[in-house]
């Protein structure tokens, strides 16, 4: 028990910065690109995405042993998808301004081609505990690295964060931060500062 | 051998199909109601939001639109809310308008639906876009860049000019239907 507790705590350390989805493995980069302009959609979208990959983990770690190989993948995305229709049900019925701000993407978590990898990477191969750990770690990690994005983008620009006005009318705003272009350079210049740092680690 | 993993392919497919419909049906029987309640709940609000005053409302069919005429406590016609709808940046927009025809005057303007890019055009839902319209004569308006100086002018979003545009030609065509329906303001 003691061996699989420091497992777990290692799987789920790995999301958070040595495989960060984000900014290690560069997967999931749709979304991260698209509804990261504001602090609260990066938020929104992070948690949905953490819950939609928690779910599905845990699912398919369980019956892992009754899937035939060769129609894994069909199976994940059908499991993936009810979670993800789960999820833009419940935005729709009880947090309609989210659901409204994060539109087409919520449905579109279904091709997050991060969870879908996690679950042929983890899930299909390591007991329910552990995806459950590496579920909160990845979804953790991609959450908070999607929340510095919006954050970033939001304050330069719309001189706010979280819709707080945080700079007072002097500031112009630089629209090209909230534009698509913005996206790219700022998780460009994130994943340089990343990799500095890890580099200066070693 | 071939034909059993076949079959197992099916019944794996087909048992997690069937599953998942089964909670999806669970999930929208309990979340459609909600859902519902919201979108009758965002059309009542954008009616008293764009009519100034209203306590009823009445809902009116003519030339095949719909319009829904708000009384004030006296029982007099405060003015007519309706929607209109066109194409944005991204999607289509369903604008609410108020407007008082005795005056034919804006009173406010609402944004129902839209599908325009987060943060840019998004922002026609906010009120600095939206108290472009207030208390606007009929008519065609300017879309300009800068702060209004005069009346039918429209400041668009920095950013998002095509949304802005969009907005003003939903609103222009949405007049013509509200003045044909009521005959040039009676």
């Amino acid at each position: 028990m003691a061996l699989d507790l420091k497992e777990m705590f290692s799987d789920f350390k790995n999301g958070l910065w040595a495989e960060n989805p984000i900014i290690r493995l560069v997967i999931g980069m749709c979304p991260t690109l698209a509804v990261t302009n504001t602090t609260e959609n990066g938020l929104a979208m992070g948690l949905a995405t953490s819950f939609v990959l928690i779910s599905s983990e845990i699912v398919i770690s369980l019956i892992k042993k009754l899937i035939p190989a060769n129609v894994r993948i069909p199976s994940y995305i059908l499991i993936i998808a009810t979670f993800v229709t789960f999820v833009d049900y419940f935005l729709k019925a009880f947090y309609p301004g989210i659901a409204e701000s994060l539109s087409i993407f919520v449905p579109l978590i279904v091709v997050n081609c991060l969870i879908l990898g996690r679950q042929e990477a983890f899930a299909s191969q390591h007991s329910t505990p552990r995806a459950i750990a590496d579920g909160v770690g990845m979804g953790l990690g991609f959450t908070w690295v999607l929340v510095l994005l919006g954050a970033i983008r939001e304050f330069f620009g719309m001189g706010s964060i979280f819709g707080l006005a945080l700079l007072g009318e002097w500031y112009r705003p630089m629209v090209i931060m909230v534009l698509p272009a913005g996206a790219f350079i700022t998780l460009g210049i994130l994943v340089g500062i990343m990799n500095y740092i890890s580099r200066e680690g070693k | 051998m071939e034909k059993n993993s076949k079959k197992a392919m099916i019944i794996t497919l087909a048992t997690i199909g069937i599953i998942s419909a089964l909670l999806l049906a669970f999930v929208y029987e309990w979340t459609t109601p909600y859902i519902q309640a919201n979108q009758a709940q965002k059309q009542k609000q954008a009616i008293n939001e764009v009519l100034p005053g209203v306590v009823e409302v009445k809902k009116i069919e003519k030339n095949g639109n719909i319009f829904y005429e708000g009384y004030d406590a006296n029982g007099n016609r405060v003015g007519v809310a309706f929607t209109s709808t066109g194409g944005g940046y991204n999607g289509v927009i369903e604008v609410m308008i108020g407007v008082n025809l005795e005056q034919n005057q804006i009173y406010e303007i609402s944004i129902l639906n839209h599908q325009e890019t987060p943060g840019l055009g998004a922002r026609i839902t906010g009120k600095e876009f939206k108290s472009n319209f207030n208390n606007q004569p009929f008519g065609n308006y300017n879309v300009v860049k800068t702060p209004p100086t005069k009346e039918m002018q429209v400041q668009a979003i920095a950013g998002a000019t095509i949304s802005s545009e969009s907005v003003t030609e939903i609103i222009e065509s949405g007049l013509d239907k509200v003045t044909s329906a009521y005959g040039g303001g009676n």
